[in-house]
């Protein structure tokens, strides 16, 4: 394990923002911080970074602890949401700044600046101030300061929240290559967990200052941990025990052992299949056409339910249906939430 | 029917109309006229012909040089002196960590609270010939002069060198530190790299406001420049004393030179903080760093600890029955029966209400008839209205005198009446107050407006019933801030005065002038008195202004 913190615990007053966290990062891997606003992630970012203090726990790289290391003297690199690219200095400035610090001659600094000028795809910008850029060209040179010195670790904070949708998948895209050709640590955190599947290679799903769980992207989508987890990777359809047992009961067989009240299933809305019936129990409520998908909202003996379908549908409003769910579609999952599924 | 409907809108019109003409007229009256005036006087020659010979002697004449030098000398020193010292207040509550802030916070105001003549007046009581200095330690220390006047000064424009570095460091973002922090960059380096970048407009408008206002002012220049003279002193020997009225404008218009000058920086500096503001701001909270901390804090309650210490030991002084000799305590000095006795205070705190009820209403309906303006007409009496604040209160009251003073037109009725004071003092601080007042019809929404107007409400009743309530924390400011300049303010309402008529700041310089310095100080404290409870009204109106709003919300 390159990066760990351990039994990380952190108070701001009264507020507990990290409850015995621990986490860790491979070499070369992209871990991704995912929670909702609150959950502790952003503390967690910083304290990695060194720009705050924990109460309680550690943080070690290659297995040397970095407590006692200033953020100026990890070797990190860090891209903040707002971009905070320094005003006052021209964009080659900016990128260069961290090897200027470090003494590094200046017709080195040039070459480097106009390399990483290029990787970022703005090579005829070097001499604009940041106020003359877009936001995601401002963010774009902002990841290119951070990595310029080859940072340790990279430390991205929610670096794609302030961008519009169009250039926040772009940027996301080449922040993904870019990891992958440079194959240094990453550990960003975002509250959106599109970009947390497209871009990891481990989640961290993180609330109330402790972590959820954490896997692969794949992990956390399939096999959800908590109702909490099932919830935040997406849409699903959550269902008590009780209804599982008066309607499907063949769906119990693969429950863990507990009351009632403490699993729930989790049933994506792709995973339920819906067959033309006549007399089935179902009927469909409303169909809403996204494009490339279909969401259709059902009335049934389990509930309401929302399931998804590809492209365009055939189903009518008010039409009756029968339902058929796989064994294997149907996760359990620990109840987390106050206050139980339908 | 239709008669009914196009009613209200013509009664608007005519309501805007209403609130831009008086306005306007005032600002035509008691502003561009005067000024126009003084700038004829400069190249009106003896004989009545146009030409540049004022400004040819002026240039010839040696007092005009030596009070040239005297005063570019103290004011430059002044500027170097209290921009360093102001700089190293404002980055210790912004930048630094430690306890005890609030206080610097609440008591740095206190040169603004009093005449600018207070800080002259401390000094001589802790360094002049009977100062407790020169007696304990048995020396014979001479405050009178140069030195003297330099800090008196500089202890009066600390104050305003603090707020506007202080307005510039609030605004770094504390991202942009940690990305630095991050890259590796040490303290020093930050703030060579980014910090210095930033304020540098910051520091160069701190140090022209400085300048202009120390050789501009009056007041301390008055009590402790001795025989070391300056240009402000200068013009008014010339124009008060020896009625050389024509030297007078010519030295005014040159006044309005560095004006312009810090005008344009001033303006500079804006823009480039505008173009900073677009993404959301992370306020900067400094951790606690010993080695910076306390030496920072120390420095800089030392430095507050001056500026409190000269305004504190006139009051003290005030009650004491010999200074420096005997500190007992007694009232005896508040019995002030020479220079007019408390007569001056009086109507002083009436010029003030005056300036400050009229000169709000007339804020009020200047902003309201911009409402309805089209931008380019509107922009264009804002720049007008913005105006006044280029001018320097000493050029402002030279430009009454010789405007006022002058039996060629009816306004000369005006002259030695109370009404011309507070109408001075109105547009001497014009600018502020009608910045303060749009800011807030700025945030006022649009939308409110519209709905009230479409409920059939027309403007006069949506001014009433809908902004007035809403723009009410400015107006109260404004209100205050009027009147609490009004009561302390000396350099532009020193022309006006007359033996008949003479307001509080000048009868401290009188009393001074006396050597009724003991009674003096009793007057100030008076004077400072009746202003800080104008502030503490002020601050509880306030208070109970959000409070009601909070709640209603």
């Amino acid at each position: 394990m390159y990066l760990t913190v351990t039994n990380a615990t952190k108070h701001y007053g009264s507020f507990r923002a990290l409850n015995d966290v621990s986490i860790s990062i491979e070499k070369g891997e992209f871990v991704c911080l995912l929670g909702p606003s609150g959950c502790g992630k952003t503390s967690l970012l910083r304290i990695i970074a060194g720009l705050a203090d924990l109460d309680k726990g550690d943080v070690q790289l290659n297995g040397q602890s970095l407590l006692k290391l200033s953020a100026r003297k990890r070797g990190f690199g860090i891209v903040f949401q707002s971009y905070s690219l320094f005003p006052n200095m021209s964009v080659a400035e900016n990128i260069g700044y961290g090897l200027k610090i470090r003494k590094v001659p200046a017709d080195q600094i040039s070459a480097r600046v106009s390399e990483l000028l290029n990787i970022i795809k703005l090579p005829q910008f070097a001499d604009k101030i940041p106020g003359q850029l877009s936001g995601g060209q401002q963010q774009r040179v902002a990841l290119a300061r951070a990595i310029a010195v080859n940072p340790r670790v990279l430390l991205l904070d929610e670096p794609l929240s302030a961008l519009d949708a169009q250039v926040r998948g772009e940027l996301r895209d080449e922040i993904h290559q870019l990891q992958r050709s440079l194959g240094i640590p990453t550990l960003m955190v975002t509250h959106d967990q599109e970009e947390a599947l497209a871009l990891a290679d481990k989640i961290i799903c993180m609330n109330h200052g402790v972590v959820v769980q954490a896997g692969t992207p794949h992990e956390l989508y399939h096999k959800p941990a908590t109702r909490f987890v099932a919830t935040f990777m997406g849409t699903s359809n959550m269902l008590s025990t009780a209804k599982i047992r008066s309607i499907m009961p063949e769906l119990l067989s693969t429950r863990p052992r507990g009351d009632d009240d403490q699993y729930d299933a989790c049933i994506r809305p792709e995973s339920i299949r819906i067959v033309d019936n006549p007399a089935g129990e179902a009927s469909i409520v409303s169909i809403g056409f996204l494009g490339n998908l279909s969401k259709i909202k059902l009335e049934s003996p389990l509930g309401n339910l929302i399931v998804e379908v590809q492209g365009a549908t055939h189903f009518k409003e008010q039409q009756k249906v029968s339902l058929d769910i796989a064994l294997v579609d149907c996760i359990w999952v620990a109840n987390d939430v106050l206050g139980t599924a339908e | 029917m239709s008669s009914l409907f196009s009613r209200r809108p013509d009664g608007d019109k005519l309501l805007t109309i209403a609130c831009l003409v008086v306005p306007l007229i005032g600002l035509t009256l008691f502003f561009l006229y005067p000024m126009f005036t003084v700038f004829i006087r400069s190249i009106t020659l003896a004989d009545g012909g146009l030409g540049l010979q004022n400004y040819t002697d002026t240039l010839a004449s040696s007092g005009f040089w030596r009070a040239t030098r005297h005063s570019m000398s103290m004011g430059f020193t002044t500027m170097i002196i209290s921009v360093f010292l102001g700089f190293i207040i404002a980055h210790g509550l912004h930048r630094c960590s430690f306890r005890g802030k609030w206080i610097i916070r609440s008591v740095i105001i206190l040169p603004l609270l009093a005449p600018s003549l207070i800080q002259a007046l401390g000094l001589i009581f802790l360094l002049g010939r009977n100062g407790v200095i020169n007696r304990v330690f048995g020396l014979e220390l001479d405050i009178y002069g140069f030195w003297g006047l330099t800090l008196a000064n500089t202890l009066y424009a600390i104050p305003q060198v603090v707020m506007i570095i202080g307005a510039s460091l609030v605004l770094l973002d504390a991202r942009i530190y940690e990305a630095a922090e991050m890259m590796g960059a040490k303290p020093i380096r930050q703030f060579r790299d980014l910090t210095l970048p930033a304020i540098f407009f910051a520091l160069l408008n701190a140090g022209f406001v400085v300048f202009i206002v120390t050789i501009t002012d009056f007041g301390n220049a008055a009590v402790i420049a001795g025989d070391y003279s300056v240009l402000a002193t200068e013009i008014y020997t010339q124009v008060v004393g020896l009625r050389n009225f024509n030297m007078g404008a010519v030295v005014g218009i040159m006044l309005l030179l560095p004006t312009v000058v810090s005008y344009y920086i001033e303006r500079k500096a804006m823009a480039r903080q505008k173009g900073q503001l677009n993404s959301n701001i992370q306020p900067f909270i400094p951790r606690f760093q010993a080695g910076r901390d306390i030496p920072m804090a120390a420095a800089c309650f030392f430095i507050v600890g001056l500026i409190v210490a000269v305004v504190a030991i006139v009051i003290y002084a005030s009650f004491v029955k010999l200074w420096p000799y005997n500190f007992d305590f007694t009232l005896k000095h508040f019995d002030i029966t020479t220079a007019g006795g408390y007569g001056s205070l009086w109507i002083t705190i009436g010029i003030s209400l005056g300036a400050a009820v009229g000169g709000t209403l007339l804020i009020f309906i200047l902003n309201l008839g911009l409402l309805r303006l089209p931008a380019a007409i509107s922009q264009t009496i804002q720049v007008l209205a913005a105006m006044p604040a280029a001018v320097p209160g000493i050029v402002l009251g030279l430009a009454y005198i010789l405007t006022f003073n002058s039996t060629s037109t009816p306004l000369y009725m005006l002259y030695g009446t109370a009404t011309l004071i507070a109408v001075i003092n109105f547009y001497h601080y014009h600018t502020q107050a009608f910045l303060t007042v749009m800011t807030g019809f700025r945030q006022f929404p649009k939308a409110l407006e519209e709905a009230s107007g479409s409920l059939g409400a027309g403007l006069g009743s949506t001014a009433v019933n809908v902004i007035a309530p809403f723009v009410s924390p400015m107006l109260v400011a404004v209100f205050f801030f009027l009147f609490m300049r009004s009561m302390v303010t000396l350099s532009a309402v020193v022309f006006l005065t007359t033996p008949q008529l003479n307001v509080a700041a000048v009868t401290i310089m009188r009393l001074d002038d006396a050597g009724l310095t003991s009674q003096a100080a009793a007057f100030s404290t008076c004077v400072m008195a009746v202003v800080a409870l104008a502030l503490g009204i002020m601050k509880l109106i306030l208070s109970i202004q959000s409070k009601r709003s909070t709640r209603s919300a």
